[in-house]
């Protein structure tokens, strides 16, 4: 975070941007950085006997199941850093969005960001075009998609089947403002992240 | 059910003869950060291709590696074969460069229905008349990191090429197809690679796998996105076996040297 304000003394950037949670198994924290969130008042909950999910799994679950303050039916879950590195983390990522398929979660790098459109609804995507596109692509994770319909992309899907191994839609564009996705089964929808 | 072999031989700077299967290599480099050992594929490849901005990566990121020569003598020591694609991407300099040195380019630009990897992937199929195809394993250098619809289209044609080993490597880790028809070996080169390795049901649910030699062995173990997935995962022993009645990704980390 302080490299993000070069003009800054790291000291006060770090203060600034405390966290309200470390949650994981805290096998990759460095001890000092733990001690100086601890100091500031941040909760440390250490979930290292629990090496069967990812530490984003446990972070999402916590999210669903301990903050009563927070209104589920409206949260938007942003994880940042979720893309590039070893491709299992990644994976393992895209997994967490098909796990816990009824709560907004969006995977977000420099590059794109991805999140799922489960098979239980129409989708309507609106494109942000300051800061997103052109390029997207719809992909189905984990199972054939028997049939895809698009409304609003260069390349659009009409009932069309998807499956590794055959079709699945990438380097696609978005043409319209709002882009529209009907499928028998869950997608994966990304789209490119201008650089500013 | 016949037995596949494999092993990331390639990483090591030098190939035991006696190295079974005995493999010919063919390096493909896409538009992404090639690896620091690119060179040491390049060594291990009979036939280099750039599939068209790879060119650019080439270009830029080869003479990095080789930091106390004069850049034109790098560029010039690693000239491809081939550069194919749509060439939407490639720079007009570079292009003209390795075009001056003798490289062939191959123009697909009114084929926008594959990837730029397809059509390279197809050429070392269709048209390398002196590559034993049998023996073909393709190694595909930047093929991750960047935008993930590219890292997803660069695992299909995993898939829509299914019968050919074909590898996708980057910096920290390498892929590759374990199809169904085969039990699988892995061969573990521990000085270059691992611990760190998944398994992974792209595409579609694998109702059951069986693993040897991983930490977290799979008994019959149904996998699914949604359900479980072996990613985390640590190689023990220096032999893996695996055996799924699905297609599966091997995935394994590469060591930092």
């Amino acid at each position: 975070m302080p490299l993000l304000f070069p003009r800054e003394e790291a000291v006060h950037v770090r203060n600034r941007y405390k966290p309200d949670v470390i949650k994981g198994d805290m096998d990759s924290i460095r001890t000092e950085v733990l001690d100086f969130y601890a100091n500031l008042g941040t909760e440390t909950l250490d979930e290292s006997q629990d090496q069967d999910t990812t530490d984003l799994h446990k972070c999402i679950a916590y999210l669903r199941d301990f903050t009563p303050d927070i209104d589920k039916s409206n949260l938007c879950i942003l994880v940042a850093g979720a893309l590039g590195g070893r491709f299992d983390h990644e994976i393992g990522n895209i997994n967490v969005l098909c796990r816990f398929s009824s709560m907004r979660i969006i995977l977000l790098s420099d590059d794109c960001l991805i999140h799922l459109l489960p098979k239980t609804h129409h989708h309507e995507i609106h494109i942000q075009s300051s800061v997103e596109g052109p390029h997207c692509g719809l992909i189905p994770i984990g199972m054939p998609s028997g049939s895809t319909t698009t409304t609003g992309l260069q390349w659009d899907l009409i009932d069309m089947e998807m499956k590794f191994g055959g079709l699945i839609s990438t380097s696609n564009i978005v043409k319209e403002e709002k882009i529209t996705v009907r499928s028998d089964s869950d997608l994966l929808w990304t789209i490119s992240i201008k650089k500013s | 059910m016949d037995v596949m072999s494999h092993s990331s031989a390639f990483l090591l700077p030098k190939i035991p003869p006696d190295h079974r299967p005995s493999l010919t290599y063919a390096l493909v480099v896409l538009n992404q950060h090639i690896p620091k050992f690119t060179p040491l594929l390049w060594e291990h490849a009979q036939l280099r291709l750039c599939a068209d901005g790879g060119a650019n990566r080439l270009y830029d990121e080869m003479p990095l590696l080789f930091p106390r020569e004069e850049a034109v003598h790098v560029r010039n020591r690693y000239k491809p074969d081939v550069i194919k694609g749509d060439m939407d991407s490639i720079r007009t300099e570079v292009l003209d460069f390795y075009a001056n040195l003798g490289t062939e380019t191959l123009d697909e630009s009114q084929d926008q229905d594959t990837t730029d990897l397809h059509k390279c992937i197809a050429y070392l199929r269709d048209f390398t008349p002196d590559i034993d195809k049998s023996n073909l394993c393709i190694l595909v250098a930047g093929a991750l990191g960047g935008r993930f619809d590219h890292e997803i289209g660069n695992i299909n044609v995993l898939c829509r090429f299914s019968s050919m080993r074909i590898i996708l490597l980057s910096d920290d880790c390498l892929i590759h197809l374990l199809p169904k028809t085969h039990h699988h070996e892995i061969h573990i080169q521990s000085s270059v690679e691992g611990p760190h390795c998944g398994l992974i049901p792209i595409g579609m649910p694998s109702g059951s796998t069986t693993t040897t030699g991983l930490q977290w062995d799979l008994i019959d173990m149904e996998m699914k996105f949604g359900g479980l997935i072996s990613t985390s995962n640590i190689v023990k022993e220096e032999k893996i076996t695996v055996r799924s009645d699905s297609d599966l990704l091997w995935t394994i980390s590469i060591k930092k040297s």
